[in-house]
């Protein structure tokens, strides 16, 4: 098998998009930061960093919490899709 | 709402679904609310589901759950980059008097579980998510969820992982990513036949496989492959903290241990039909937060009541105990017509008793040391080596097997650094 | 202003097309494993046009679907969205029947209730998109029908229709009891309330049988179908890459437009 993108890999899952963006990232706070967990935590490559900056989008997201718990710099406005959006697993 | 439910528990994994269908059991006013457009639509694991609650909460188990495979094998290997040593352990105690663990895919399983609780007479609500608490002083009286406030006499959060209720409540404070491991996993599509001859299974016989080593780089962690009936899970996990001082994504890791020579042929023209992730709790009982205040209790994930030893990782089985004993502990309050913190505080006792926190106390110290490096690198390498020397001759004179051994130890590690490991090894797991 | 919402469980539109599968030969769409069915979007517009006309007017909405195992979830969702009451029409004899026999089947159980002035349906069902079912049940019912509502409001006559067309709407005005299909240009429909959803999770939908509405089982069902499904198959799809390329971007661009013309794209 050869290696998959993460973002071939969330083509398959089943997600209901919300128009809402649950996730809000405060790039200047990013900016300063040293780590970058945010990029290496996350499953879905919803943070990107280019140009030295971060970048975020909510598309792919699988709701699992990882960067809200990796980042130490209070740079992440986390919440959770409204209900019945977002990731929808069929197995699981 | 007119008048206000006895329970309203959030969350309907394994810890809410029994919570609720024990409240209803016993005739309580329960509400048991999910997130998920239906119960198990955001919840995925490993995974297998051990003991022997499920059967002795619902009676309908056996000929009803929609599981995939009963547990009939369990496997657990060490992998270096090329090697792979295993122990590959069957016996019909696994399925004797009755199947002891049952590989499960949560997202029809968790719907099934919130259909009994439905049918016991809770009411089951998905596509409604909790979003902060009601208060009356000390006391939680309920849940605001969107624009409607829900009162009730007790709030059970059994919401996860990321449990926004027990943090509401002043219970749990932020997770720390040292406490947490990140797991993600690929669902892979083969016909039956092929699984069942690639794993050596028949009929509804299944597996449970771990792998430690190379499928981590050595981070603190592992591999894991389940097979379902038409696909097989596989996945790893690792610790949160790890890979981002690594600077490495979970995934990376995944497809490195999907093109290791012994599981790629497991996986060979499988066809991906879904990528998930999620985080676990592994501190135990060194994380778990306060478990109950004034018309408030937190179960499973949300109390942080998983129980990983490095050989296994555990945390559905006691979602289900804790939540069933939520609900005892409910009924009885609601018998004496008192939530208070001191009535509540039963569920505590209950918890005492059963093994959910025996377990945790007695690898209390499995958690630090499990983020011991050799466990990932040095023991893996080190057994096949020996392996290697064992059972690959160079055409030498053969050694005693101890001699082979400490061939195997020399230039890798001394037993001055394997003996406190050793050591430590045996009061942690 | 009483109203009947006709509503059908389709397959989630959102599942990934590479999931969806037929069985050739049952001629048959295999669900995907895990994902439950949900009510027709149209259909949820339709009763999202309900609640803005009770919201003005009053009334009672009731809601209608034909189906078997779960069906009711269906009728909860309209009801957890604001609709007033239910039923479910299963029989094994329904099995198999085309859009005149669901149109039967539908008006009986209208003239079960009874008192109506308006039926609404989704514009057509997101699974097989053929909207038929809401004028033949106009039909049947021998009442008026506008297709392809994107909104309506109570006149003295009756009920004003605004209708969908190529480039702007029509109006027209109809006497009650009426038929309207409703289009998507009616905007979002709401999202369930939290009460809403728990009020609807509470309920036992009523399930109505052949007998209950006074169905004719010799009108419906496979047997009675006037028109039967020859083959079912999903398209092949292919993917192909070319590279266009040209000396400037407006050679290149060109050749492109050449080369679409000549695969039929433009
Ligand atoms: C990769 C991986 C592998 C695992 N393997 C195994 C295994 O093999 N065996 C085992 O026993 N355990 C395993 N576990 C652990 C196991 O999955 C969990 O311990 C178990 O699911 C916990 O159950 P729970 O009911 O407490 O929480 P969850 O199963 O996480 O359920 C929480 C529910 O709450 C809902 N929710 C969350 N927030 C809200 C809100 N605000 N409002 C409403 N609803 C909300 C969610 O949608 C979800 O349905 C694994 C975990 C992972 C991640």
């Amino acid at each position: 098998m050869n290696t998959i993108s993460i973002e071939d890999k969330l083509a398959v899952n089943k997600f209901d998009i919300d128009k809402d963006v649950h996730i809000r990232i405060d790039e200047d706070i990013c900016q300063t930061c040293n780590h970058h967990a945010c990029i290496y935590v996350c499953p879905a490559n919803c943070y990107k960093l280019s140009d030295g900056r971060i970048t975020f989008s909510y598309e792919g997201c699988l709701e699992c919490g990882s960067c809200n718990v990796a980042c130490d710099k209070g740079a992440i406005d986390w919440t959770l899709p409204r209900p019945g959006f977002g990731i929808c697993y069929q197995y699981g | 709402m007119e008048q206000g439910f006895d329970a309203i528990v959030v969350g309907a994994g394994p810890a809410g679904c029994a919570c609720a269908y024990k409240l209803a059991k016993a005739g309580l006013q329960a509400l048991v609310i999910d997130r998920g457009k239906f119960a198990g639509a955001k919840n995925m694991w490993g995974g297998a589901f051990y003991g022997a609650e499920l059967l002795e909460l619902l009676p309908d188990f056996l000929e009803e759950a929609p599981f995939e495979r009963y547990v009939t094998r369990q496997k657990i290997s060490f992998l270096t980059v090329e090697d792979c040593l295993s122990i590959d352990f069957a016996s019909p105690k696994f399925s004797q008097p009755a199947p002891h663990g049952f590989v499960i895919l949560r997202s029809k399983f968790d719907r099934w579980f919130a259909d009994k609780a439905q049918e016991a007479g809770a009411i089951v609500a998905p596509g409604l998510g909790a979003d902060d608490l009601l208060w009356d002083g000390h006391r939680v009286t309920g849940i605001k969820a969107g624009n409607d406030e829900l009162p009730a006499s007790a709030v059970i959060a059994c919401d996860g992982a990321n449990s926004v209720m027990a943090q509401k409540a002043g219970l749990q404070t932020e997770l720390s990513p040292e406490d947490m491991k990140q797991g993600v996993k690929e669902v892979i599509e083969l016909p039956r036949e092929v699984i069942e001859q690639r794993f050596n299974l028949s009929g509804r016989e299944g597996m449970a496989w771990e792998f430690a080593g190379s499928c981590t780089q050595g981070l603190p962690g592992g591999g894991f492959i389940y097979t379902n009936q038409d696909s097989i899970s596989i996945g790893i996990v690792a610790q949160l903290n790890a890979l981002v001082k690594r600077k490495i994504q979970a995934n990376d890791l995944l497809e490195g241990f999907k093109s290791h020579p012994e599981v790629a042929r497991l996986i060979e023209g499988g066809k991906l039909v879904e990528y998930s992730g999620h985080l676990i709790p592994v501190s135990g009982i060194n994380m778990m937060p306060e478990l109950y205040r004034d018309g408030f209790l937190v179960a499973g994930d949300a109390a942080a009541l998983v129980l990983g030893t490095g050989l296994i990782l555990e945390g559905a089985n006691f979602a289900v105990a804790s939540g069933i004993a939520a609900a005892e502990t409910v009924i009885k309050a609601k018998e004496k017509g008192d939530f208070s913190r001191e009535s509540l505080s039963t569920y505590q006792k209950l918890l005492e008793e059963s093994y959910v926190l025996k377990d945790l106390k007695t690898f209390k110290k499995a958690p630090h040391f499990l983020e011991n490096p050799h466990i990932y690198n040095l023991y893996p390498e080190l057994a096949c080596d020996l392996a290697r020397r064992i059972f690959i001759g160079d055409g030498q004179p053969r050694k005693t097997t101890w001699n082979t051994l400490r061939g195997s130890l020399k230039g890798k590690a001394s037993l001055l650094q394997i003996l406190p490991d050793l050591w430590w090894g045996k009061g942690a797991i | 202003m009483n109203i009947i919402v006709c509503v059908k469980q389709v397959l989630d539109p959102d599942i990934p097309p590479a999931k969806f599968k037929v069985d050739s030969a049952s001629k048959q769409v295999v669900p995907p494993e895990g994902i439950p069915p949900v009510i027709n979007p149209y259909d949820a517009q339709a009763v999202e046009l309900a609640l803005r006309l009770k919201e003005k007017q009053g009334g009672k909405i009731t809601v209608l679907t034909v189906g078997s195992d779960g069906a009711d979830k269906a009728v909860k969702y309209a009801i957890s969205m604001g609709a007033d009451d239910g039923f479910v029409l299963s029989d094994e004899v329904f099995e198999g029947s085309d859009s005149f026999s669901m149109a039967y089947i539908l008006s009986k159980a209208v003239e079960k209730i009874g008192e109506y002035d308006l039926v609404l349906c989704g514009r057509q069902a997101a699974d097989w998109d053929e909207g038929l079912v809401g004028s033949i049940i106009a039909e049947s019912l021998g009442t008026s029908l506008v297709t392809l509502a994107e909104d309506a409001e109570v006149v003295d006559e009756g009920l004003k229709v605004k209708r969908v067309t190529l480039d702007g709407y029509q109006a027209f005005i109809v006497p009650t009891p009426a038929v309207v299909t409703v289009s998507n240009e009616v905007g979002q429909a709401r999202l369930p309330s939290g009460l809403g959803i728990i009020s609807a999770a509470r309920r036992q939908i009523p399930v109505w049988k052949a007998a209950d509405t006074g169905i004719d089982p010799s009108l419906v069902g496979s047997a009675a179908a006037r028109r039967k499904l020859f083959a079912l198959s999903v398209p092949a799809r292919e993917r192909k890459c070319e590279i266009i390329e040209g000396e400037t971007p407006a050679e290149a661009a060109t050749k492109l437009a050449e080369r679409l013309r000549e695969a039929g794209a433009i």
